[in-house]
């Protein structure tokens, strides 16, 4: 069911641009927090009074703040990135190139592939989100010392932004491994992440747009529960879920087909 | 049993294109050619007896286990050489070759390195930078790497330099000598004439002639090509030869007094008599061979089916 050696070699041939995400997304969350400060933004508040971005900053608390910058767009699109190139090189791209004819012509079974695969994904993304949240709380008592932090609402947040991860992954993986052409594994696998991300965007920005919110699964990310002390236990479960049974089709999936090698 | 076998495996793609109803044997020790132009579902059985693929309708076996539901089975015992080399661009040659090597769990690679020494591999690159004979050669190492005794080549020779596709070909004749079964997909004669004990020609995804590739190149009748001295010699041949029903005329060329005809095997020595009364330039055998026969079938507009069944 699982392959060291293809998960080494897969860890090798995708490092540089793990690291690269990895570094990018941990080094902004701990620079969003570094330059914080109460003041700023209240005048920010101010400023943005009668625009549409008012209710984006509605939450002038520090987590709120942070829940409505990072969890919101940097934090959420730099890995959805991540996860589009990573999910499409890992299964479609080498079905499309006709690399994946050397791995199936030992005696290893679909399978294993497809699952070594889908674990590398996850495991990537547990680390990388972890290093952030790690930098995120080295970050926190460096900075912002002074300011009270809700140290269990942070985590919380952190393994909800995980799971809606983990959830949008399992969407560009089943894609990866359900067409056999990189252009159409793209298509769906980065469209549909990124469209449930600009719906989540456009709800939060207007009144008007808000029953964009109800098309997108990154509502489940459901930050402003997590702050207000509401239960979110519901969401965080679905979420699990789905990315649960997204990989578990996809394996099936690729275990099933034809393919063109 | 056989070693491989199709059983009136289907699939189609739609267009005209895929394989329909194609049925044959390997067995064991055998060479099997299996020659058609590009696109005639060459690769697209191969692709099934690897278990890439499901068949339609029929079925496909190595060692009597089913392709589809055995792959990772069969390919312990099982060399595959794709036609179109795709390698992780990632990697180094070396790389590759340790990953395989780990994947087919070979702990001894004397053997490994006997094949890379044999090809003259330079394993030690990246793999982006490889030249293409580089990397089919990296393939051809990889392929053969665990000593199988089923080899399945398709197209293996292509992007070969002529002295590398002659080390090929011997290499294949001396694993046939071990006893290995060898399935070889080509459009390339010479590989397949140099090689094969059994051949079969598909077009448009059906077999269209199975044969003994020995019963071709052994036929019973022999071409020969000739040119008469003068052009009286050449008319009086070409006046008393359909007389006799034993030598049958293939062509006549008047401007150049020249004839071909082809002579039974038996009749040989009357042959030898009736033309001995002629002053003649020349006289020479036309070596029939694979590639006049599989030109038949290349030809679309040709109504003439395969000669031996």
């Amino acid at each position: 069911m699982f392959s060291k050696t293809i998960f080494k070699q897969t860890l090798k041939a995708n490092l540089k641009l793990w690291m690269i995400f990895t570094i990018i997304t941990s080094a902004l969350l701990g620079l969003l927090i570094a330059v914080f400060e109460p003041s700023t933004i209240s005048s920010m508040t101010n400023m943005a009074e009668g625009t549409p971005l008012a209710d984006l900053l509605k939450n002038t608390t520090f987590l709120g703040m942070l829940s409505s910058t990072f969890y919101s767009i940097h934090g959420i699109l730099l890995p959805i990135i991540y996860i589009i190139m990573t999910a499409n090189i890992l299964i479609a791209s080498q079905v499309d190139r006709g690399s994946m004819a050397y791995l199936l012509s030992t005696p290893t079974k679909r399978s294993t592939v497809v699952v070594t695969q889908a674990v590398y994904l996850i495991v990537a993304l547990i680390v990388m989100l972890s290093i952030a949240t790690l930098v995120g709380v080295i970050s926190i008592q460096i900075f912002q010392s002074d300011v009270n932090v809700s140290n269990s609402d942070f985590l919380m947040l952190n393994l909800g932004w995980f799971l809606l991860m983990f959830a949008i992954s399992g969407i560009s993986f089943l894609f990866s491994c359900i067409f056999n052409l990189s252009k159409n594994s793209l298509a769906l696998g980065a469209g549909i992440p990124i469209a449930f991300f600009l719906f989540e965007l456009m709800s939060s920005v207007s009144n008007s747009l808000d029953k964009f919110k109800y098309i997108s699964i990154n509502t489940l990310f459901a930050k402003d529960a997590i702050l207000n002390g509401d239960s979110y236990t519901i969401p965080f479960f679905i979420l699990a879920i789905l990315g649960i049974v997204l990989y578990g089709i996809g394996i099936r999936v690729f275990k099933e087909k034809d393919l063109p090698l | 049993m056989a070693v491989i076998q199709i059983d009136h495996l289907t699939k189609d793609y739609g267009h005209n294109r895929g394989v329909f109803d194609v049925s044959f044997k390997v067995e064991k020790g055998e060479v099997y050619g299996f020659l058609g132009p590009n696109g005639a579902g060459k690769t697209t059985a191969i692709r099934h007896i690897m278990g890439f693929s499901r068949p339609q309708a029929g079925q496909t076996f190595v060692n009597g286990l089913d392709s589809w539901k055995y792959a990772s089975e069969i390919q312990k015992g099982l060399g595959y050489l794709p036609g179109e080399i795709a390698l992780p661009e990632s990697m180094k040659g070396t790389e590759f070759i340790q990953m395989m090597a780990e994947l087919r769990g070979i702990k001894d690679r004397t053997y490994t390195n006997y094949l890379i020494k044999k090809f003259e591999l330079e394993p030690s690159g990246s793999l982006k930078r490889m030249s293409l004979g580089m990397k089919r050669k990296l393939g051809i190492v990889t392929a053969f790497m665990h000593d199988p005794s089923i080899l399945v080549l398709d197209e293996p020779t292509s992007g070969l330099d002529p002295i590398m596709q002659n080390v090929f070909i011997e290499f294949i004749k001396e694993e046939k000598e071990k006893g290995k079964t060898i399935l070889l997909s080509s459009h390339i004669f010479k590989e397949i004439d140099a090689t094969c004990d059994k051949i079969s020609i598909i077009k448009e995804g059906r077999l269209v002639s199975s044969f003994v590739a020995d019963d071709l190149r052994n036929s019973k009748e022999k071409t020969f090509k000739m040119e008469f001295q003068m052009k009286e010699f050449y008319e009086r041949f070409s006046n008393e030869i359909p007389s006799n029903s034993q030598f049958q005329i293939i062509s006549l060329k008047p401007d150049k007094n020249q004839a071909i005809v082809s002579i039974p095997d038996a009749t040989i020595n009357e042959f030898v008599a009736f033309i001995s009364n002629y002053d003649l330039k020349f006289f020479s055998e036309i070596k029939f061979t694979l590639e006049d026969y599989f030109m038949k079938f290349y030809d679309r507009k040709a109504k003439q089916g395969g000669g031996i069944n």
